[in-house]
């Protein structure tokens, strides 16, 4: 079998390497001897950030969403997400001492976001999407960082799961171990059009995260990237965006940047719900809106370019 | 399945209609909703034609294109009778409580079209009025319209 490291946060839908089970029919990965993710703290991720240029990242994030309540303030924690694993709520990043990440070092802000290793915790849940944050670039992620620690600090303690797994920490480990693999991240983020867009569908913005179904034990399935999902967040459906004609087929990219910028659909229509607050930020923070008008049309260009699948997601 | 699957991008093709939408007419019941739920599509074909024509530089569909909406938004508070919910519809309860406002916004739509209408016809700036319209659109649906949901 080959040991060929990939990541699930890779553009393109592959046969990754590693063993299907015989009885469950998923394919498991199987990791090399190395120790990767420490390669994600090299010395170049401690440049310190641009607390300017990470508001800009985190309205490309659409505004670390899952971590502001509906009516703020902005990243003080409480978003809901409701999966078949339990029902988690994001936890206050704001640079309070007591109830946030006041405490915390760059080096564990980073292992957190990109590595999926929280102080105190150990291995994340996987609603976290730190699998997909891996690829986030040395520079972003700094920037992200200073823009946080920028934020007004609130007092607000964080909301623990319901319905966990039992054992839930040796759980999430184990899920990191068997179906996650980090490339050390880049240094810096693709300028190039389509290469950016790629880059922020996958690393940044998480168009991925939403809009790619996962199986049982919910992992990306990578054969249907981009295709929607019948119960989205907060139960809502997460349409088809590959270029086929149960999705986006016959958008061009001006129809795409449109929906980023304002939310409204060809016909007039607009996205409402959890599109809507990626578009216009929540609980009052930036959003897609408020990205430089370049990513967007990043964005606009890579989704034209994906694998079309053909799911109606209706049907699922 | 496989009619679905062959009906949905053929629908698209033929309406040119190009949005994403996953409530199915015959989901819903006879009457009202499902009366309004086409209609609301009509207007979707019709305000598509008019971005498709922007996007074009042609502005010659846009005034019929508009009318039509026009027309169609003259009929949508009657067919929001009282009582006309459905676990299908995204109609939200705060229609028919806030009842004048919704009225009101149905309104808007008509003088919006109208005017999107006119400004095709004397040369007025025709984008500045379609936004508008999709503004008019906006508003409601966020005020009163649920996000899509899966229904069991």
């Amino acid at each position: 079998m080959s040991n060929r490291k990939w990541q699930i946060a890779d553009g393109e839908p592959i046969n990754h390497p590693g063993v299907r089970c015989p009885v469950c029919r998923l394919k498991v990965f199987i990791p090399s001897l190395t120790f990767p993710f420490l390669a994600t703290l090299a010395v170049a991720a401690h440049a310190a950030g641009d607390a300017e240029r990470g508001r800009v990242i985190f309205a490309v994030a659409a505004g670390c969403g899952c971590h502001t309540p509906a009516d703020g303030p902005v990243a003080a924690g409480g978003g809901k997400v409701a999966t078949p694993f339990g029902t988690f709520y994001g936890p206050n990043i704001t640079p309070d001492a007591e109830t946030g990440i006041g405490r915390w070092s760059d080096d564990e802000i980073r292992a957190a976001i990109r590595d999926g290793l929280a102080p105190g915790k150990g291995a994340e849940a996987p609603p976290m999407p730190y699998y997909y944050y891996a690829g986030m670039s040395d520079e972003d992620v700094n920037d992200l960082i200073a823009y946080l620690r920028s934020l007004p600090a609130v007092r607000r303690q964080n909301r623990p799961a319901e319905g966990e797994l039992p054992l839930a920490r040796l759980a999430y480990r184990a899920w990191r171990f068997l179906f996650v693999r980090h490339e050390t991240p880049p240094a810096t983020a693709p300028r190039a059009e389509e290469a950016r867009g790629r880059y922020l569908v996958d690393h940044v913005s998480l168009c991925v995260d939403c809009h790619t179904p996962r199986d049982r034990l919910g992992v990306p399935e990578r054969s249907m990237y981009l295709a929607g999902v019948a119960h989205g967040p907060a139960g809502e459906v997460v349409p088809n965006i590959t270029p086929h004609a149960t999705g986006i087929g016959d958008w061009d990219t001006e129809d795409i940047y449109n929906v980023l910028t304002t939310g409204m659909l060809p016909n007039f229509d607009n996205v409402q719900g959890s599109m809507a607050d990626v578009v216009n930020g929540h609980g009052g923070g930036p959003g897609l809106k408020d990205a430089p008008q370049s990513d967007r049309r990043a964005i606009a260009a890579y989704l034209k370019t994906v694998p079309p699948i053909d799911k109606a997601v209706e049907d699922k | 399945m496989r009619k679905i699957r062959i009906a949905v991008p053929l629908l698209v093709m033929l309406c040119g209609f190009a949005t994403i939408a996953y409530t199915k007419t015959d989901e819903l019941p006879a009457g009202p909703i499902r009366d309004r739920h086409e209609l609301m599509e009509g207007i979707g074909k019709n305000a598509k034609i008019i971005g498709d024509a922007l996007k074009a530089g042609n502005t010659t569909p846009v005034a019929g294109a508009a009318a039509k909406i026009q027309a169609d938004a003259g009929k949508i508070a009657a067919l929001f009778p009282p009582g006309s919910t459905h676990p299908k519809s995204r109609a939200k309860a705060e229609i028919w409580q806030e009842w004048p406002k919704f009225e009101s916004n149905t309104k808007q739509l008509q003088v919006n079209a109208d005017a999107l209408a006119a400004a095709a016809k004397d040369g007025g700036d025709v984008r500045a009025a379609a936004h508008n319209l999709f503004d008019a659109c906006k508003s409601c649906h966020d005020q009163f319209r649920m996000p899509e949901k899966k229904k069991a």
